[in-house]
Order: structure tokens, then sequence, then C-alpha cells
């Protein structure tokens, strides 16, 4: 069979250490992306299990295979999850969800989780948009910026991208690291743009008076997308403090796109930080924030 | 009283009070048209809004224009226009005036006429300016009709456009309250409504829509937003902020409230005092260049209403708001008012928009997350 180089691999965990029955909560997140479908379940705000799959032609299939694949041989059954909660673009097609939150609010949260009280911006790198958050107390939302007509900066045009280059989507990140000086981004102002300029790189070496080896192509390609998100992240509203304007305070990447070094560094470089790190996949922030609001949710709507 | 059946009729309307009355029908685009001079005239002047069907001709005549300014063109070769008598522009922004060129060039049975409204409003020489201009103006529409413009004939068409404002105002006055009876689709659809119908005709409706609203019991409260950003043609926006739990209270728009925000004051020369009314206008984006007042009129209204947030929505490819929104970023943020900013052509992309609005509205909703922002201190 030909190798699909846009495939990034699914994943699935269930903890053998947590006893879910003598859990006091037992709450659920489904993140229904546009390209990718995670699942969290929480037992006492500690992660019982996840699962990360790519999101298939039915939102509704996806979100149930995801849920119960984060429950694996568990013995749990859908009806023990005291609050599950929607999210992402189809959220609101998860059935058996008892509701629904947007996805800022939840990356935020879940954000919160995976690196702790420190970060104060959240970039959620998603299949189809790249969502710039500022946090402010412990899991509120101090501003946020989504991006509007281009999909340079977005994880399903690096899918394309990678299977037009013909290079696995886990590899182009780091290969594009490997350049002695990073050149010059591709054009930036969309998607199509981008992606023809980059494959035109490709053509007719003997016209160049340089020609660029496959990962500075990479490395011009993807700086353009870290561009992209680098201008989304600057439309932030700054926080003040006193006298002191907090430009870029602690960063955490989430999504699936927070797994290439090839944005993420670039990013990281251009704003001069270091980004903040998590024992956890970053993509599954979105469902561990829709689990650990759940409890609050349902307690909210019952109150109504 | 259903105004979004009113507006979406227009050019049936239109045609009927042509047919009715056997006066002239006048289209133009931008609000800085001085209406009072063509119904003092015996006219009725229709704002030329733009609509949502697929474009199958304008690209032959323009592109790389905004959405509307190109359904402008497509509407006038699909001949929605067709009852048009005559079009003015009044220098908007350059696109508009490209679509007027094409219905000029295009159609030489159609009367046009072109009024220089100066960029800079409040530069001293502009009343005298615009006076001149009205003056030519009125004798164009003098000729147009065969009718001459009296002082009597501006005087009451300068009365039957201030009792519209008037009545706007007071209508607009009730959304300023907590659990206020309007909702900002209706608000909108009701300015729609205005900007095509005979003002005097409009008049009686929005007596009896204000005597009804003083009846409806009040609505539960809601987030209170506020609009700004490019001008819009239907109430779709408003809508579906309304369906997420939330309420536009007030806008900024050239056809929203700035349509209507000030009024003319009587005085022996009738022309000054029109030109005083529309140069004293809440400024347009176009038209706030060096003496910047907007910001200022924006802060004020969104204080004045209460809003909880402000949304920035600019049309794709809208040059002049593309300039001057970074200039109203800097006012909110120096404010601490909470704003989120994004681009929309003429149809908005429903669901894309609901999520960002959803985020939003949560962001700002108490309750959900505490009302942050600038009726509190900030907390890190």
């Amino acid at each position: 069979m030909e190798q699909e180089y846009w495939k990034w691999p699914e994943s699935s965990w269930t903890s053998k250490e947590i006893d879910w029955k003598s859990a006091k909560a037992v709450t659920a997140g489904v993140d229904v992306g546009t390209t990718g479908t995670q699942a969290a379940i929480m037992c006492d705000e500690k992660l019982f299990g996840y699962a990360n799959i790519h999101t298939g032609g039915s939102f509704k299939k996806s979100a149930k295979i995801a849920v119960e694949k984060a429950m694996g041989a568990s013995g749990m059954a859908l009806t023990d999850i005291r609050g599950i909660m929607g999210t992402g673009a189809g959220g609101r097609n998860v059935e058996f969800a008892g509701g629904f939150m947007d996805g800022v609010r939840c990356q935020g949260r879940g954000a919160r989780f995976l690196y702790g009280p420190e970060v104060h911006t959240v970039v959620d790198l998603g299949g189809q948009s790249c969502t710039a958050i500022r946090l402010y107390d412990w899991d509120r939302v101090w501003d946020f910026m989504m991006n509007d007509k281009c999909a340079t900066g977005i994880g399903r045009n690096i899918e394309f991208m990678c299977d037009m280059l013909q290079v696995p989507i886990q590899e182009i990140g780091p290969m594009s690291l490997e350049v002695e000086t990073d050149p010059e981004p591709v054009a930036t102002s969309c998607y199509c743009f981008a992606d023809t300029e980059t494959m035109g790189l490709f053509g007719r070496p003997e016209y160049r008076s340089a020609p660029l080896t496959e990962n500075e192509v990479y490395a011009k390609y993807l700086f353009a997308v870290a561009w992209r998100c680098l201008s989304t992240i600057g439309k932030l509203q700054p926080m003040d403090v006193g006298d002191i304007r907090i430009h870029y305070p602690e960063l955490g990447f989430t999504g699936g796109l927070a797994k290439n070094p090839g944005i993420t560094k670039r990013i990281e470089r251009e704003l001069k930080i270091t980004a903040l790190t998590s024992e956890y996949d970053p993509q599954l922030a979105g469902a561990i924030g829709a689990a650990l609001l759940a409890p609050a949710e349902t307690d909210r709507r019952q109150r109504q | 009283m259903n105004f979004k059946q009113l507006a979406e009729n227009r050019h049936e309307y239109a045609k009927a009070w042509k047919a009715r009355t056997g006066g002239q029908v006048l289209g133009y685009y931008d609000p800085y048209f001085p209406e009072e001079l063509a119904y003092a005239a015996g006219m009725l002047p229709v704002r030329i809004l733009a609509r949502h069907e697929p474009d199958d001709v304008s690209t032959k005549w323009i592109y790389a224009s905004c959405y509307p300014v190109r359904d402008y063109v497509n509407q006038f070769f699909n001949g929605r226009y067709g009852y048009l008598d005559g079009i003015v522009d009044t220098g908007g922004c350059e696109w508009v005036y490209n679509a007027f060129e094409v219905a000029m060039n295009t159609t030489p049975s159609l009367k046009t006429h072109y009024i220089f409204i100066p960029r800079y409003p409040n530069a001293p020489t502009s009343p005298g300016l615009v006076v001149s201009e009205l003056k030519t103006m009125k004798k164009v529409f003098e000729e147009w009709t065969g009718r001459e413009i009296t002082d009597e004939s501006l005087d009451h068409a300068i009365e039957v456009y201030n009792k519209n404002r008037l009545l706007l105002m007071r209508i607009s006055e009730l959304r300023r309250a907590y659990e206020t009876p309007l909702f900002g689709s209706e608000a909108m659809q009701m300015l729609l409504a205005d900007q095509v119908m005979d003002k005097a005709e409009m008049n009686a409706i929005l007596e009896s829509f204000l005597a009804e609203l003083q009846e409806r019991p009040p609505r539960e409260d809601r987030v209170r937003l506020m609009i700004i950003g490019s001008e819009t043609w239907d109430a779709e926006l408003e809508e579906l902020v309304e369906s997420l739990g939330a309420n536009v209270v007030i806008d900024e728009l050239d056809n929203g409230t700035s349509y209507f925000w000030n009024t003319i004051y009587e005085q022996k020369d009738r022309l000054l005092a029109i030109a005083l009314r529309y140069l004293g206008r809440p400024h347009s984006a176009l038209r706030d260049n060096n003496w910047r007042r907007r910001s200022q009129h924006v802060f004020e209204l969104a204080e004045d209403y209460m809003a909880d947030g402000v949304l920035i929505v600019k049309q794709i490819y809208c040059v002049i708001h593309g300039t001057d929104n970074y200039a109203m970023w800097k006012l909110l943020r120096e404010r601490n008012i909470p704003y989120h900013f994004f681009e929309r052509d003429t149809s908005l992309p429903e669901d894309e928009t609901r999520q960002r609005l959803e985020s939003f509205i949560n962001m700002l909703k108490p309750g959900l997350v505490r009302l942050r922002g600038w009726h509190e201190p900030l907390v890190i």
C-alpha cells in the first residue's frame, strides 16, 4: 500500500493504577475537531484515560469511538461518567454529552492542566484554526484571537503538504530545523500561494543561482506557517499589571501542530521565549479542559 | 412591526411609490448624501443596499473590491434597480465610486450627479465648500424634476427628516436600559427599512412601533454587545448573537446609529444648516482623519449603552476599515474594553462565526466566568 505521509499516529491509553470505582467524580470531555478527535476521562481531576484518533466521516461515530478507546478495558460504561462535555468544531454532535462548551475556554482550562499555573498565553494550533488565547486568574479568558480567512497556519494544510512533498508528517518539523541558517519564509498571505511557492522551489534547479536543499524548502514552508500563527498571537491584547505591560508571558502550545517543532521552535525564536513543556500530549488539551469543566457546568445547568 | 419584510420588499415599495406619486426615485450609496434636498425636490432617496445573491456579471466590470460594491454592480446589471431615475455619489470610498462610474458609463439614460464631501469634515473651509456643492446639487435636482426647491419645501423636508431622527433616537434610547425590550436584529432591520422608505410614511410606522415598544414586557438581561466596523446590509450577525444568548445593544456603523445620530439645527441659511448636519455627524472611518472624533464617539457609546464587549467586524477587502480598525483596537485596549475582531463577507460564514462568537460571549458571561474588563480591577 502506498504510504500516507499525512497520517499522524493515533493513540490511546487507560490507567491501570487509578481505581475509577472509588473516584468521587468521573468526568469526560470529547473534543471533536475537524481533523482529529480526542477524548479524555478524568477521575477526581486526574487523567484516567485518553484517545486521540482521526475524525472520520461522522462526528458522532468519531466521538463514540474515542470515548470507548479512552475507557479501554477498565470496565467503565458511559453511564458511569457523571458529566460529559463536548467541545470543538463538531462538539455539538456528541450525542451522549450533557453539554457543550466553546473551544477557547476548554483549551484554556486544558492548558492550565497541562502546563500548570505559569501558562498565560495558549496557542492552539488546530486542524482548521489557529487560536491564540490569553488567560488570567486560574482559567479565565482575557482575550483570544482566531485566524481569519487564511489557512496557512492550520494543520490540514500541513497534512496536505506532507502528502505533496512525500515526507512523513512527524519528520518534516525536525528535518526543517536541520539547516544552518533559517531562510526567509515563502508567501504568508494565503495557503495557496505558500503551497505553490513551496512546490515551485523544487522545479528546475538549474535556473537557480543557489538551489535549495529539501530541508531548506521545508524550513521556508514551516517558517511561513509559524509566521501566520505569529500574526494571530500578535493581535492578542497585552495585559497590564500596574505599569508593567506583559506582551508574551509564559506560553504553551496545544493542538496537533504543537508536536511539530518546525513550527513551535520558530515561534519561540521570533517571540524570544521558551515555551512550556508538559508530560501530556498537547493535542489532548481541549478534551481535558472539557472534562474538567464538565462537573461545574452540569451543576450550573441543573440549577437553572 | 415587520421591518425585515419592509427592507426586503424595498424594490416593490419604490416601484409602488413611483406609480402612486409619479415622482422620481434617486439611489445613493454613501451616508453623507444630503437626502433633504432630494426630498424637497419631490424625489424619493433610497439607499442602495447589497444583498445575498450569486454574482455572475460584476467581474467583467469591477474586481478586487469588497463584495458589497461588486454586488451593487451585479444588482444594477441584473435589473434590480431598473426603477431608479438617478444615482448620486458623495465621494465615499474609491470602490463605491467605481460602481458609480460603471452605472454612469453603461446607462446613459440614468441621471447622475457627484457631490464632493470633503475628507476633513472639521476643516474650517469645509462648511462653505459643502454649501457651494449643495447649491449646485439644488440646481441639478431642479432641472431633473422641473420643480423649484423653495425655502418652504426645504423646511418641510428638514422637519420630516428631523422627526425621523428623533423617533429613531427615542427607540435607540430604549436599548440603553437593562432588560431592553428591543433586540439588536430588530433595530438593525428597522434602520435598513428606514433608509429605503419615504420618511413621512416611515415616521408613522415608527410612532406606532414606539407605542408598541412601551407596552412590551422587558426581556431577560443578556450579555450586551456593541458592533463597530464596516457597514452591514442585513441583521444576520445580530440574529446569530441573539441565538447565543446575547444582545447587540448598540452599533457604530454608517448605516446603523450613525445614520440618525445628529439632527439639523434650523437656521436662515437652510443649505448651511444641512451642510453642518452632515459634516457634524459621527465621522465615518473614511472621514476620520486629522480631526479624530470617531474613537471618542465609540467609547461614549460603549459606556452609555453599558456594552460588555465590542465586536469589530470588517468586510473582507474593506480598505477604509482595514486601516481604521487599528485605531479602534488602540482605543479599546487603552480603555480595557474587551473586543473581538473578525472579517466577514456579505454573507456570514455561520459555523465559523458561531464558534468565535460563542467563545467571546462565554468570555464575558457573568456566572460562567466573572465579568471582567473595565468594570472590575484585573487580578492575574
